[in-house]
């Protein structure tokens, strides 16, 4: 970031430093335990996990004995890493961190500031709401016009899991999925060998809206067990959620570009922000990775863009 | 919530005006005038008019909700946004021409290839395993061959006249190119309801005007 006179930038780092107290203390109050994060991440570890990950934006550095390092594009990864192979089975844990990602842009290095908050072995069923909840807290504090979008990788997963695409077909779907472009799908869907759910998966495009309006396009469609256990869990949140309704939109085609995302995943908007301002979800089977299945789930929340939408629409070069 | 829609000038823009014209939402649009912005209150739709190749930066600042961009434009940008209804308009086919007869592919030396669309050259080369240069021009391409610039040229191609005239000719066909609506991903999330009735009028009058 920068800034023309050292007055502005004096004044930016010191909205940057209270927004940053003022979530971390609501987190701090609502029981969550803070962590300082690293900033280093193992090349090869964190691109295996992250299949989906854009490797030429990641910041690299050579390690002594020429290993590959990269600077954190993700720091869940990173705390992942750190204590799974230390866990016990019992262990609860409720953090939060403030933390910076680096990724390379095009024109040099982006830092990003965000806050983290992650729940790590918590079997109450109830989790997806609470999480939500905490992040609607957070986001509702500087804007009322905010919108979630949620969605269920089981659903995605499910279907995908059903049609049994080679590794090359199964990434350019989700490409396609990413660019919600359904007629390129439909197209390459056509050229493939038929299967049944693939009738479902050319529209699967169509599923977003409210909660009613996406269970409305379901009939007739292709779903099976993993599909329906994602649509539960939407339905459990949906009923959660019922005050603020209006606030929240379904999208069961999200794809996010970390691929370790496995049940609920949500983001956050603000209108008049041009980007997601909250980002999360639920990722027991990455910590599966590492021997043993936790319940896991968290959400990031983007500080630069967030302190952009509290300033009012005054922007900074 | 009122929308935005980026269109490009020139022979594209004037067919997409065309069409929202005919949909009911464009009247307000003169292309006569020198005006780059026109404003239709009654429907809450803002048109921007713009070079083509700056659609997709408006689109992607989120300065535009939707626009309307050539799927070349989009394959030679990196950008994030969404690619929503591919159009009737526009279409043609980019292509890998050069002097006739001359083999191209799999050749033991570096093919030099003259284009205007470096990426999308080097994605294709790429997947073919065949190494080359890039030369990169921004108009006129079919010369290269012929003043000895470049082994063969990526290009746009419609009639293959123009090709034709210079004593080039099409070597493979690479990918369909059409116009194509895009949308801002944030503008998608807030305006979703408006963007798709837009493009449901855009589409009505778009299968209209196409035979093929």
């Amino acid at each position: 970031m920068n800034f023309l006179k050292i007055e502005d930038e004096m004044k930016y780092f010191q909205k940057m430093f209270i927004l940053r107290k003022e979530i971390e203390n609501f987190l701090f109050e609502e029981g969550y335990m803070n962590i300082e994060p690293s900033i280093f991440e193992e090349y090869d570890e964190f691109t295996s996990v992250n299949s989906r990950i854009d490797k030429k934006s990641t910041v690299k550095i050579l390690g002594s004995n020429s290993d590959i390092l990269i600077l954190s594009p993700d720091i869940t990864t990173g705390i992942i890493n750190k204590f799974m192979p230390r866990w016990d089975y019992d262990l609860m844990l409720k953090i939060f961190y403030y933390g910076k990602t680096y990724k390379y842009n095009g024109t040099g290095i982006k830092e990003n500031r965000e806050i983290g908050v992650e729940l790590i072995g918590d079997k109450n069923p109830d989790v997806d709401q609470d999480i939500l909840e905490t992040a609607e807290r957070i986001i509702s504090r500087y804007s009322d016009k905010f919108l979630f979008e949620i969605g269920n990788s089981k659903f995605l997963k499910g279907i995908m899991s059903a049609c049994s695409f080679n590794k090359e077909d199964h990434d350019n779907i989700l490409d396609l999925l990413y660019l919600k472009n359904k007629q390129e799908l439909s197209d390459y869907l056509s050229g493939l060998k038929y299967r049944e759910p693939m009738a479902t998966l050319s529209n699967i495009l169509d599923l977003e809206g409210t909660f009613e309006e996406v269970t409305g396009k379901l009939k007739d469609l292709y779903l099976n067990e993993m599909m329906k256990t994602g649509l539960e869990e939407l339905k459990k949140v949906d009923d959660y959620m019922k005050n603020i309704t209006d606030k929240i939109s379904y999208d069961l085609s999200m794809v996010s570009e970390l691929s370790y995302y496995d049940g609920i995943i949500f983001r956050g908007y603000v209108q008049g922000s041009n980007k997601e301002i909250i980002r999360g979800g639920r990722y027991d089977s990455f910590t599966e990775q590492f021997g043993v299945k936790i319940p896991a789930i968290g959400f990031t929340v983007e500080l630069d863009e967030l302190l952009k939408v509290v300033q009012g629409g005054m922007t900074w070069v | 919530m009122g929308l935005t829609i980026a269109i490009p000038k020139g022979r594209l823009g004037n067919k997409v005006i065309e069409i929202l014209k005919a949909a009911g939402v464009g009247n307000s649009i003169d292309e006569d005038s020198r005006k780059l912005i026109f404003n239709n209150e009654k429907q809450n739709v803002e048109f921007i008019l713009l070079k083509n190749s700056d659609v997709i930066t408006y689109v992607e600042n989120g300065i535009a909700d939707i626009g309307i961009s050539g799927k070349d434009m989009i394959m030679e940008s990196s950008g994030d946004f969404y690619e929503l209804y591919k159009m009737n308009i526009g279409r043609c086919k980019m292509s890998v021409a050069g002097f006739k007869g001359k083999k191209v592919f799999k050749d033991d030396t570096i093919l030099k290839v003259a284009t205007k669309y470096p990426e999308t050259a080097r994605r294709f080369f790429n997947s073919r395993g065949q190494k080359i240069k890039i030369i990169k021009l921004n108009g006129s391409i079919e010369l290269a061959p012929i003043l000895g610039l470049s082994d063969v040229i990526v290009d746009i191609v419609e009639t293959g006249n123009t090709l034709k005239a210079n004593g080039l000719e099409v070597f493979e066909d690479m990918y369909d190119i059409s116009a194509v609506i895009i949308s801002n991903k944030i503008s998608y999330k807030f305006k979703r309801k408006e963007i798709k009735e837009i493009i449901e009028l855009i589409r009505r009058e778009d299968r209209n005007g196409q035979i093929d």
